[in-house]
Parts: structure tokens; sequence; C-alpha cells
């Protein structure tokens, strides 16, 4: 194992970490957390997104939502094995953990319950991923997963384009199919820029940061969201909360709501007039949503009763 | 005479994979009479996920062809797709991507 200098040596010159014996405990620790992040929100799109690709309008788009839940299980498998070459055990980090304990952003408990919804999903909640990974792909100090996140990045691409060319297909098509559009991003649009966390003037520190774990801060991530997100929304035909503005000779991206804000996640309603601090989100974050249980039991109920079945000794 | 058209569709990308649609060995013919192209295409598996996406591309970029005012694909499973109808370039490309073809 290095020294605290040697490693903090490493990490500066730029070099990959590839192994645990290159690491310091710190490091490690850090890591596994960012790991679980990712292979959670990856795993628990899946149920998320079966629920609703189920009402798909047609075979093909049925075939495009289950290749997009397969996708996404797959880029869970390798955040959990990467997980599980450091240490941990895959097995019981995804079948024995409380419901609650699972470290995904909030947006997923919120139950996507239309097709329409699902492909603002892919449009909004899989931009979110794209950013997010994208930047890990681009600046993660840990080898094997920079390099395992080659295909996944292709891949999100392919879940980008099935939720922007369903957006905009409903939108064209106008009436009661395009409110229904405009309905779903009205609540999904906060819940996506809440994703990347507190604002950087809040959070002081970043050891994610320091160990090049990621390269840009959340309100960075946030701005690259924006940027992506807002114009197309405006040249489909969809209102969104958010304007461009130009300070510094730079475009920056202005909420036009308070942020944060009250939700009500049983109505998917965002009260914009009732601004709320980081401290109320936090509390609403930890509680888990609506669907929460219900997605996490989808894949540990069958398991454990599987296992009872299957092995009568109990082992 | 329908060159151009193959050189149009090696411009369009496989939405999931690195790889352009004439290099991933699917479009099996092209003709075109009187500003109507039709085109022969099949996909690498039945159930493709991106079946809609690829009918859409192959359409959009055709109809951007001097000329062109109506395209017709068919889609076709015979003969079937395999890895061999790949040219050098397409296995190039997925290999460099870590798919082994």
């Amino acid at each position: 194992m290095p020294t605290a200098a040697e490693f903090d040596q490493t990490i500066k010159s730029g070099e990959l970490i590839e192994s645990p014996k290159e690491m310091t405990p710190e490091y490690l620790r850090e890591l596994k957390h960012t790991l679980i992040v990712s292979g959670d929100t990856e795993l628990i799109s899946a149920p998320a997104y079966y629920l609703a690709a189920k009402r798909a309008p047609s075979i093909n788009a049925f075939m495009t939502g289950i290749a997009i839940i397969q996708d996404e299980l797959a880029h869970a498998h390798i955040a959990y094995h990467i997980l599980e070459e450091l240490g941990e055990d895959q097995e019981k980090l995804i079948f024995s953990r409380d419901p609650k304990s699972f470290r995904y952003p909030y947006a997923f408990d919120v139950p996507l319950d239309t097709w329409t919804e699902l492909v603002v999903a892919n449009g909004m909640y899989d931009q979110a991923g794209f950013c997010l990974l994208g930047d890990i792909h681009d600046k993660c100090s840990y080898g094997p997963w920079k390099r395992g996140l080659n295909k996944v990045m292709a891949e999100e691409n392919f879940h980008l384009r099935n939720g922007r060319t369903w957006m905009k297909r409903i939108s064209a098509s106008g009436g009661s199919a395009k409110d229904e559009l405009q309905r779903a991003v009205d609540w999904m649009f906060p819940l996506s820029v809440e994703w990347f966390g507190l604002p950087d003037d809040l959070k002081m520190h970043s050891t994610q940061l320091e160990y090049r774990l990621k390269g840009l801060t959340n309100d960075q991530l946030r701005q690259w969201w924006l940027s992506t997100v807002v114009p197309y929304c405006e040249q489909i035909g969809i209102k969104v909360p958010a304007h461009k503005e130009e300070r510094d000779g730079k475009d920056v991206w202005e909420l036009d709501y308070p942020f944060p804000c009250a939700f009500d996640a049983e109505a998917k309603l965002w009260d914009f007039k009732q601004p709320s601090t980081w401290d109320d989100v936090l509390v609403r974050w930890r509680a888990r949503g609506p669907r929460n249980a219900e997605m996490v039991a989808m894949f540990q109920e069958e398991f454990h009763k599987f296992r009872k079945t299957h092995h009568k000794n109990g082992s | 005479m329908t060159q151009r058209f193959w050189t149009a569709l090696a411009e369009v990308k496989d939405p999931e994979m690195p790889v352009n649609l004439v290099d991933l060995g699917v479009i099996y013919g092209i003709t075109e009479r009187d500003g109507i192209v039709e085109v022969d295409l099949t996909f690498t598996a039945m159930g493709c996920p991106a079946s809609d996406f690829i009918l859409e591309d192959v359409r959009e970029r055709l109809l951007r062809e001097a000329g062109v005012r109506e395209v017709r694909v068919n889609v076709v499973w015979d003969p079937p797709w395999t890895s061999a109808r790949m040219t050098e370039a397409g296995r190039d490309a997925l290999e460099s991507w870590g798919l082994a073809v």
C-alpha cells in the first residue's frame, strides 16, 4: 500500500490507479461509495423503466424499451463487478440490503406510469446519467472503471435517442398527447435538475474531485445537462422553466423557479411558490419516495423465494 | 448509377454500435428509377431494438440526395445476416470497441 504522500503524488500526476494494492484506504472507501451510487442507479432504473415499458404503444417500441432495460442491468453489473473485485459481496449488495439504503437519485422513486413518462425519462434521466458517466469516463482515476464505460456511453446515447425521438413525435402530434408530454416534463424536469445534488456553494469540499473519481462539480454537471435539455425541449415546442443568460461572455443556464422547492410526489406537482431548503430536500431523499420498496422487492423477493425452494439445506 | 446512394448510406451510423450500415453489411441492394429509390435491408437480429431508428435514418439520408422524391425500404430476412457480411472496416471498428467479430 502506498503512503498518503506517495498516493497523493500519483493522483496529482494524472496516472491511473489499477488495483487495490495501489490505493489508500480513504481512496478505496470513496471509490466504493461512488461505484455503489452508480450501480444502484443503473439497477433501479430497470424496474422503474419496466413498469412503464409494459405500456409501449407497439411491439417495436416495447422491444426498444426492453433493450434499454437490458443495457441498464448490464451497466449495473459493471459497477457491482468492480465492487466485487474491491472486496464487496455483490449478492449481498443487491439482494440483502434494505430498500431505503439503496443510493440512487430520488427521481426514480416517483412512478413512471405511462409510455410518455418513460420516454421523458429516457430524454432527461438518461441525459443526467450520460453527463455523470461521461465525466467519469473522461476523468476517472480508476482505470478499470474508466475503461468499462466505453460501451456504456454508446448505449446511453441510444437511450437518449429513444427519448428524444419519441418526445418530438408526441409533441408534433399535438392535442392531448402533447399536453400529457408537457405535464410529464413539468414534474420530471425539476427532479432531473435535483439529480446533480447540492449546489457548489453549499458543498465545501469534494473528496471525489480531489481523488479525480470525477472531474466536474455538481453545478458544472447541472449546467451541462441544462445546455442539452433546454434547447432540445424548446426546439420541439415544449416549455421548460429555465433560460440562457450571458455572463462574462459565457452562456449560463438559469432556473426560473426557486431551487430547491417543495414537491408533492403523490400528486407529481412542484410548488414553485414554496421555496424549501436543502435540509428539507435531504430529508425527502433519505425517506425515499413512493416506489422505493416496491421496486427493490421486484428483484429481491423472488431471489429469496428461489433460494428457499432450491437450497433446502439453507445453503 | 447507385454508387452515390451507397456512399450516402455509408454515412448512416448504426444507432447502437460505432459502425455504419454499409460496413455492417445490412444493406443488400439499392435500385433507383424516376426518383424512387428502393433499398433492400436487413437487421442483425429479428428483435432489433433499433429497427425503427434505422429505417428512419435511411429514409431521411436518401431523401437528401438530389433528385430523390421517394424512398422505399424492403426489410428482408433472406439471406440472414451473419458477421461474415461485415466489411474489414466494420470489423475493425467493432473490434476497437471491444466486440469480437
